[in-house]
């Protein structure tokens, strides 16, 4: 008896309470570092860490069991979605926490102000070069992009470029602050990114066609669907959430969350 | 007795040495943005005075200044060469290093190799697969096996993607997966039992054979189709014994959580018979269905697969015709958390299905604990029965395995 009492002391830690993981998406990370903060204020006997690394990288620790909660800004892939059947018998559950208009930065001195999202592919894909093509002055168009593991290259890929490849002369940034931060100091760069990294660049209007009118990535054009490339930003996680996981994803989907949401520069889900 | 209790007791607190990761908090991102509004400070001097303090940095000139932003652009530019020729190279692999006791093994060093001493550490699989991606369209892969037994090529193929669909339709040529089934293409790495299934084992020896493949996938990634043809000697031999070719394929659908095949073979073997040493051609056919079921249960999730078939005799049979075969597997895998794994498997494969009391019944399970994100231990134990006796042939495997 005492040694199984001994045994059970030395598995306490087992027991202890851990705390909530949530991994991914880069654009995500400074919105789920303060709602998790906010979360912890109320809560203070709940603990949630938040990491970065790109959505690809935080649905693959949501397969390996490294993280509870996987922040993506695109939707979970086929090919991952059979990872997680395989190794943990789950479809996994998705939760949308935010709208967000995936906005195109240009900077402050460029006299373009909108583009259609046809010159938005060719300029990505190299097709066109020079920004007095699209009505702005002689010079070569500079072109800031994304690692591949990231949410929002995938995402604008699949949206933007319709799956073609990017113009190979694409610098390819870590993280959606870098791109703003090139494009804020390069006169002739572009880039792409959250609504919510908005320091020292300006939204370039977007026109579904040459006929729509242009549209800036606003609140109100992003929710009433005006604005032509928005998305979900999503919570995965692998089983349905339970105790203080379930309280934390209610209260990010609730009024308050949905309010904080909006503070950082998202949209709100409904 | 102690030390029993010890292990135990350490083995329950495995969990507690997992990997910490660094946490993003609101405050350090504030700390972050106000560190970037900092100005380096300049020391102060008297008004009017010419004199440099010392300490105070001199100004380059705007030539100099131009003439080290060229040359950090070429440094830069050279480092973005590199990196992005990295990044379009991956690899990945793992390794499985084991202990088994085999009930057959006897300690002689006459008969063959199958009767000798099977308890013995080894290592099973060892593999590096190299990918590289220029561009979405096209893909180089290479995957060789290094074990203590030599190295052999596993998977070598190129993948040409049209970028013109939503199917994404892909021509694959080389070495790969016989695309039938569930296990045949389901990673040994990823596996709950140490090795595939009999009837897996007996029909598709080295689950890979040379040849062309075309896969897509369509219906909102719901169906995917993939047809094959290949030589049909699989990869045991480097040549192909007869000119006919092979053809393998498979449709499955996803409905969710429930995911449901169909397979079909059709080709021929080259067999020499005790009639005619030149080889005469057999029927060489697999029909099978295949499902993956991700139950209500919460962590519980099945798979099985039946399937029948037409195999060759071995070499210098009297036959005439081939046997008709069948065999089929089924898996209850249950998730305890996220480290812990229980998993039952029961199959069996019929040799002949024109002679009774042959076909051989596997009952086997394991428990796998993941250590952590890369490696995992399992246990496992098989006891194949056939229908007449239990002869002694049990396995125990204890297996280390360590992916990337």
């Amino acid at each position: 008896m005492k040694k199984l009492i001994a045994a059970l002391l030395l598995a306490l830690p087992l027991f202890a309470a851990r705390p909530i993981s949530i991994k991914g998406s880069d654009t995500m990370v400074i919105m789920n570092a303060r709602l998790a903060e906010a979360f912890m204020a109320k809560k203070p006997d709940t603990q949630i860490q938040v990491t970065g690394g790109g959505s690809g990288v935080g649905i693959a620790s949501l397969i390996n069991g490294t993280t509870d909660i996987a922040a993506s800004s695109r939707p979970i892939k086929t090919s991952e979605v059979d990872k997680l059947k395989s190794r943990f018998a789950t479809t996994g559950y998705a939760y949308p926490i935010a709208r967000d208009g995936l906005s195109v930065y240009l900077n402050t001195a460029n006299p373009v102000k909108e583009l259609t999202l046809a010159q938005i592919r060719d300029i990505y894909a190299g097709r066109i070069t020079n920004w007095k093509q699209v009505g702005g002055r002689d010079a070569a168009i500079i072109l800031y992009s994304r690692e591949n593991s990231s949410g929002t290259y995938t995402y604008f890929k699949d949206n933007v470029l319709m799956g073609k490849d990017f113009a190979p002369r694409a610098q390819t940034l870590q993280g959606t602050a870098a791109v703003v931060n090139a494009v804020a100091k390069d006169a002739n760069g572009i880039g792409y990114g959250g609504a919510a990294y908005a320091k020292g660049i300006k939204f370039a209007a977007v026109k579904k066609d040459d006929k729509s009118p242009a549209v800036l990535p606003t609140l109100e054009n992003v929710r009433t669907g005006a604005y032509p490339i928005s998305r979900f930003l999503y919570l995965y996680t692998r089983v349905k959430p339970s105790k203080d996981m379930k309280a934390f994803i209610d209260w990010a989907t609730g009024p308050e969350g949905q309010q904080l949401v909006t503070k950082v520069g998202y949209f709100p889900v409904k | 007795m102690k030390l029993k209790w010890i292990g135990t007791a350490l083995l329950l607190a495995l969990p507690v040495f997992a990997d910490e990761v660094p946490t993003i908090t609101g405050e350090a991102i504030d700390a972050a943005a106000a560190r970037t509004q900092e100005q380096p400070r300049v020391p102060e001097t008297e008004p009017g005075s010419d004199e440099i303090p010392p300490g105070t940095p001199t100004t380059p000139s705007a030539e100099e200044l131009n003439g080290r932003m060229e040359s950090f652009g070429e440094a830069f530019t050279e480092m973005r060469n590199v990196v992005d020729a990295l990044n379009r190279t991956k690899f990945s692999g793992y390794l499985q290093a084991q202990y088994v006791d085999d009930e057959r093994s006897q300690d002689t060093l006459g008969g063959t190799t199958g009767t000798r001493n099977l308890d013995q550490f080894s290592v099973r699989r060892a593999r590096v697969k190299f990918t590289y991606q220029f561009t979405p369209t096209s893909r180089f892969v290479l995957q060789p096996d290094v074990t203590s037994s030599g190295v052999t090529l596993k998977d070598g193929y190129v993948e040409l993607t049209e970028p013109w669909t939503a199917w994404k339709n892909t021509l694959t040529a080389g070495q790969f997966n016989w695309p039938f089934g569930f296990e045949i293409m389901y990673s040994s790495s990823a596996r709950e039992m140490p090795e595939r299934s009999r009837v897996i084992r007996t029909l598709f020896p080295g689950e890979r054979d040379r040849g062309v493949m075309v896969s897509g996938l369509g219906l909102g990634e719901r169906l995917r189709y993939q047809v094959a043809v290949v030589n049909g000697t699989g990869t045991g031999r480097s040549d192909d014994l007869n000119e006919g070719k092979d053809v393998v394929g498979r449709v499955g659908y996803s409905f969710g959580p429930l995911d449901l095949g169909a397979s079909l073979y059709r080709g021929s073997d080259l067999v020499a018979t005790s009639t005619n040493a030149a080889g005469v051609e057999f029927d060489k056919e697999r029909q099978g269905i295949d499902f993956q079921w991700v139950t209500p249960v919460p962590g519980l999730g099945v798979r099985g697969e039946y399937i029948t078939g037409k195999q060759a005799p071995a070499s210098g049979s009297t036959r005439t015709e081939s046997f008709d075969v069948a065999g089929w597997y089924f898996y209850a895998i249950q998730n305890l958390g996220t480290r812990h794994q229980l998993v039952a498997r029961l199959d069996e494969y019929d040799p002949n299905a024109d002679v009774r009391n042959d076909a051989v019944r596997t009952i086997g399970g394991s428990y796998i604990f993941h250590w952590d994100a890369h490696s995992k231990v399992m246990f496992a134990y098989e006891k194949p029965d056939n229908e007449m006796n239990d002869p002694a042939d049990n396995v125990l495997t204890v297996r280390y395995q360590y992916s990337f």
